[in-house]
């Protein structure tokens, strides 16, 4: 009796799910015309065109410095305005600072900016300032208000109540209660998030410098409509150490971070 | 000095929180609030700082100026006036963690100035020697510079005491600051927040009735939202088990 019941869970749980994920991944390849041969032909072409691009053009490298540069400047006050911007917007969205109302309201504004691809965000922007750096940051800023506000506001939300209560209780104004309960104690999380989202930006930079924005994205997409491999290898190379080192540093960070918020 | 005159708070499915609550705290009085657990004990206390508002009823608090106003139909700026002469001690996390003990003792002092002064935070030396001199008060300088985050319940509590005591209120309430304390440190805070009765009305919810026959000149029950005893702090057996029901034998445990 035991045995048939777990044989029947079994198939519930493990064989009929997978099944109808098969099924299911058939149908989608069935309907978007996908044929699988495809991809034995693609990656033996990209094998091929990966080799065209050996050995980087290692002459490129010092004349890409100022564009790796440019991309982490630009990521970097990105992700700044972003911090400010999204902190402010979190005060609203948090239900212990603001009215039922607003919290909901901004709430919901920040989840349909997240929906909103940075891209096009960025595509908008270029039609009112033009090409350049000026877009893309604020492209950049706006874009970690969808992640940065729901989780600053989150944070906020989260702090004791009584804490709340009792520097309210003082006779402390919002903007007091603000300086003196709220940033102190969020202060080691707004940090980690920033340290993330700008990860989260360093990629982007490199992918909005490719549609105008300049930088070490420009270099990789204009190196290749140029057919100059080698150097785009250079700039891929670049792109890579960039984004692994950044990384890297961010977590080292955030775990010495780590500490602080859990030890609170 | 602050009278209570028949507040009531219900909920909107007719359950009544308080029910036509009235009292009066001179100064020199020490005053306990009993109760069982959702009597409605610390929402009378919240409502004298107009942390809650009650549907009717009155609370009038008097000023240093003499001026009686009714708290429970304050504006929120002068609520935030009458709030700077009412120190709170509350339980458990009610202190900033991340700030030092000096600093927390000071943000006692945030609504008498002005935003500006305090974002940066612009204390005067005069300010800070006042802070030192709570601190000593409570046997908690040495600690001055230390974060909160790293201080033990009792002496958190301590920090909560010298603010409250460098905030100079015309009140002071307390909620349940000793139910999350060991018996030594519950004592050592009710010997420090009984001084402060000679000068200003105190007014504490406790959950510790020997603590309460001890330490405060009148006790106030609460049960069910009505206030059943008023009077002397000493309870008999009796009195005890009217205001606390059944929850009297998990209290007779704790006090062992």
């Amino acid at each position: 009796m035991k045995i048939a019941e777990f044989k029947i869970s079994r198939y519930k749980n493990i064989v009929l799910p997978l099944g109808g994920l098969i099924f299911l991944t058939f149908l989608a390849s069935k309907s978007c015309k996908i044929d699988f041969s495809d991809f034995g032909e693609g990656i033996v072409n990209g094998t091929f065109f990966i080799a065209k691009m050996f050995p980087p053009d290692w002459a490129a490298f010092p004349e890409m410095l100022q564009p790796t540069f440019d991309t982490i400047l630009l990521a970097l006050l990105g992700t700044f305005f972003g911090t400010i911007l999204s902190l402010f917007i979190a005060f609203f969205a948090a239900a212990n600072l603001s009215n039922p109302w607003v919290r909901n309201i901004t709430r919901s504004l920040i989840s349909i900016e997240r929906s909103i691809p940075e891209l096009f965000i960025l595509l908008i922007l270029i039609t009112a300032f033009g090409l350049g750096a000026v877009p893309a940051i604020i492209a950049i800023a706006l874009g970690c208000v969808g992640m940065l506000g729901k989780l600053l506001a989150d944070t906020i939300e989260d702090i004791p109540p009584t804490l709340m209560d009792s520097v309210a209780s003082i006779g402390a104004n919002k903007i007091q209660i603000i300086a003196f309960a709220v940033m102190p104690e969020i202060i080691p999380n707004l940090i980690s998030y920033a340290l993330f989202r700008f990860e989260v930006n360093i990629r982007l930079s490199v992918l909005l410098g490719a549609i105008g924005a300049g930088g070490i994205g420009y270099e990789l997409e204009n190196s290749f409509s140029l057919l100059e491999y080698h150097r785009a290898f250079s700039a891929l190379i670049i792109v890579l150490v960039l984004v692994f080192s950044i990384e890297r540093l961010s977590s080292f960070f955030r775990n010495k971070l780590k500490n602080a918020i859990v030890l609170k | 000095m602050i009278e209570v005159i028949n507040i009531s708070k219900t909920l909107p499915n007719g359950k009544k929180l308080l029910d036509n609550i009235s009292f009066k705290v001179k100064k020199g009085e020490f005053v306990g609030i009993l109760g069982a657990s959702g009597a409605g004990k610390t929402l009378t206390l919240r409502s004298l700082n107009g942390l809650l508002k009650p549907d009717s009823g009155s609370v009038i608090f008097k000023n240093e100026l003499g001026e009686k106003v009714n708290i429970c139909t304050l504006s929120n700026k002068k609520l935030r006036k009458v709030r700077q002469k009412i120190g709170v001690i509350f339980q458990g996390y009610h202190l900033v963690q991340r700030l030092s003990v000096l600093e927390n003792v000071m943000i006692g002092r945030l609504g008498s100035i002005t935003t500006f002064r305090s974002i940066f935070y612009g204390f005067t030396d005069a300010e800070a020697h006042e802070a030192m001199g709570a601190l000593e008060k409570v046997n908690m300088e040495h600690l001055a510079n230390n974060k909160v985050s790293s201080l033990s319940g009792g002496e958190k509590q301590r920090v909560g005491i010298a603010r409250a005591i460098f905030q100079k209120p015309n009140l002071l309430l307390a909620d349940e600051p000793i139910s999350n304390l060991d018996p030594k440190n519950a004592k050592l805070i009710m010997k420090l927040i009984k001084p402060l009765s000679e000068e200003i009305p105190v007014i504490g919810v406790f959950h510790q009735p020997e603590m309460t026959a001890k330490y405060c000149t009148r006790v106030i029950a609460i049960k069910e939202g009505k206030i059943i005893y008023d009077g002397k702090p000493n309870l008999s057996e009796d009195q005890l088990s009217e205001i606390y029901g059944e929850e009297l034998s998990t209290l007779a445990l704790q006090a062992k």
